[in-house]
């Protein structure tokens, strides 16, 4: 007798659990990070594009380590690129027949690490002037300039393949499209500058008075 | 709600007011059960009797007899009556949520007329629904932000808020080293030249919370959670009690106390209802994520401004998106996450 008190108790639980039981959408997850992994898709079945944004941008592929985006190309928004259109001498040549004329690039002063580090031939290389050169001197694209820095800035490197580091344009959509090292950077003076800030709310201050 | 016969809302006297934007996600079956009714549901749902329709429905007459006085009226012009058309429709129209796709492109196609017709400029209004296998969130990194503000200013110019009462959806803290995140003593509107010595910038604005207290609150249902994760406002459904302004635990919600002036050039013409359009007196806003950008496949105009590349934005349903990069291999942290909101912004360091 009691033993079937017992199970039509349990039976009348069980019924209530499932009657009762809430299986809506909204909590399906404990939270965000378990949504996040349980619905991930695979990057082909995605359909929005942030082409249309950047059409206007040239850009130049970025392919290392698994990592694969678009970045900016360089060589077409340096002012008078190719340098050896200039630089049709060595350096101490040049300098020798323009002596008293004002100097070329007067207007780059270097600040960036100390003189025991770097200067100017640190990167750019005298006998070829279109293309840099890495510390092992080898060449370097001015396309492909983040390879230069890259051989000290490694943990921004490594934070900019990911995506942490650096600004990435158009939209958030495929394909990426980032901006390289020197689109934010001046790579003869990379430090952001001090500066005042583009707003100030009179009103706010008004009404907290 | 959708016969073609139909010029203004009905209250469906025999008609079951479901559609298949019920709250519980099935389209079959019944789910009335799972939750005692509340505020909305409470008068929206309910199978009623002639008697209190007739009640109901001659309140509202009552306030759009102006409308039918001027519509009907033999002395006034054509505009001023197609203008009184439009009020009368926009009055009686439904919640955004209860809408079909018909109703949406009928309420956005008579607020960009009736904005031609008060100012005879054309706007670009759209009412884009959310797409599959998208979650947006956003990450900032405080590091790198150097307080120059510039993401307050594209945000003002986007989302075409009021310029008198200087209402932004963006603030910037500047907090001082070593006293962690103290908003208390924070300055969110210094005015001197940044970064400025000794202390660092934090940005907060809507997080997006994935379990909004927000939303719970409202008693009209005028907020909710779009399936892209943005929480949005229907300035139309909202009443103005406040109640999720008092509910949100990260200050991310601003109240209209006056009618919003923007300067007519300066108003943005590319529009999302439940986004950038412009608002009346007396309703809530609140950071969108630009919906009128993000559901292109743009970013936001908060991370395309910033020019130290502190804000990351994108799909955290992509293993491929930057945000994602960032969530497994940075130290991130949210907000108050001993609240359970679930924010979907993450804030990280270099």
């Amino acid at each position: 007798m009691t033993t079937k008190l017992i199970l039509k108790a349990l039976t009348i639980v069980i019924c209530l659990f499932v009657i009762s039981c809430k299986h809506s959408d909204e909590h399906k997850y404990h939270s965000v990070t378990d949504k996040i992994e349980a619905e991930t898709v695979t990057p082909e079945n995605l359909t929005v594009t942030s082409e249309t944004f950047n059409e206007n941008i040239k850009t130049v592929k970025f392919e290392e380590d698994g990592y694969e985006f678009l970045i900016p190309e360089r060589k077409s928004q340096i002012s008078s690129f190719n340098c050896t259109e200039c630089h049709t001498k060595p350096i101490e040549k040049l300098k020798q027949d323009q002596v008293g004329e004002k100097a070329a690039h007067w207007n780059i002063k270097l600040a960036h690490a100390g003189p025991e580090t770097m200067n100017c031939a640190t990167c750019h290389t005298d006998g070829n002037m279109d293309n840099l050169h890495s510390l092992t001197n080898s060449e370097i694209d001015f396309n492909y300039s983040y390879k230069l820095c890259s051989q000290c800035h490694q943990q921004e490197f490594k934070d900019w393949k990911g995506g942490a580091h650096g600004k990435q344009l158009g939209g958030w959509a495929p394909p990426r499209l980032s901006n390289t090292c020197v689109n934010c950077h001046n790579p003869h003076k990379p430090a952001f500058e001090k500066r005042w800030p583009v707003r100030f709310n009179t009103q706010k201050v008004k009404e907290r008075q | 709600m959708s016969n073609d016969s139909k010029k203004w809302y009905s209250f469906n006297l025999n008609k079951s007011a479901k559609t298949d934007a019920c709250g519980c996600g099935s389209n079959s079956g019944s789910c009335s059960d799972e939750k005692p009714k509340d505020g909305y549901d409470q008068i929206m749902d309910v199978s009623m009797d002639r008697r209190s329709a007739f009640k109901k429905i001659t309140a509202g007459f009552l306030i759009g007899a102006g409308a039918v006085s001027s519509s009907c009226s033999v002395v006034s012009g054509d505009e001023s009556k197609e203008k009184s058309g439009i009020e009368w429709d926009e009055y009686f129209k439904g919640n955004y949520k209860l809408m079909t796709d018909e109703d949406k492109v009928e309420t956005v196609d008579r607020l960009t007329r009736s904005y031609e017709l008060r100012t005879g400029k054309k706007i670009n209004m759209s009412s884009k629904d959310a797409e599959e296998d998208v979650l947006f969130g956003y990450a900032f990194n405080i590091s790198k932000c150097q307080g120059y503000m510039d993401c307050v200013n594209a945000c003002v110019e986007e989302n075409n808020q009021d310029r008198s009462t200087e209402m932004q959806y963006i603030r910037i803290h500047e907090m001082e080293d070593g006293k962690g995140f103290n908003f208390e003593e924070s300055d969110d509107n210094y005015y001197h030249e940044v970064p400025a010595d000794g202390h660092f910038y934090m940005g907060t604005q809507c997080f997006h919370c994935d379990n909004p207290p927000c939303v719970e609150v409202c008693p009209v249902q005028a907020t909710w959670k779009e399936k892209d994760g943005i929480v949005v406002i229907d300035y139309d459904w909202c009443v103005g009690c406040r109640y999720c302004m008092a509910a949100c635990p990260y200050d991310g919600r601003r109240f209209n106390w006056k009618t919003p002036e923007v300067p007519e050039q300066e108003v943005n013409k590319k529009q999302h209802y439940l986004g950038n359009r412009l608002r009346k007196k007396g309703v809530m806003e609140k950071c969108t994520f630009c919906i009128q950008r993000s559901r292109e496949g743009q970013n936001p105009a908060c991370v395309e401004a910033c020019p130290t590349g502190s804000r990351t934005f994108g799909n955290l349903l992509d293993p491929k998106s930057n945000i994602r990069w960032i969530l497994e291999n940075k130290k991130v942290f949210r907000l108050k996450e001993d609240l359970g909101t679930e924010p979907k912004f993450w804030y990280y360091m270099d």
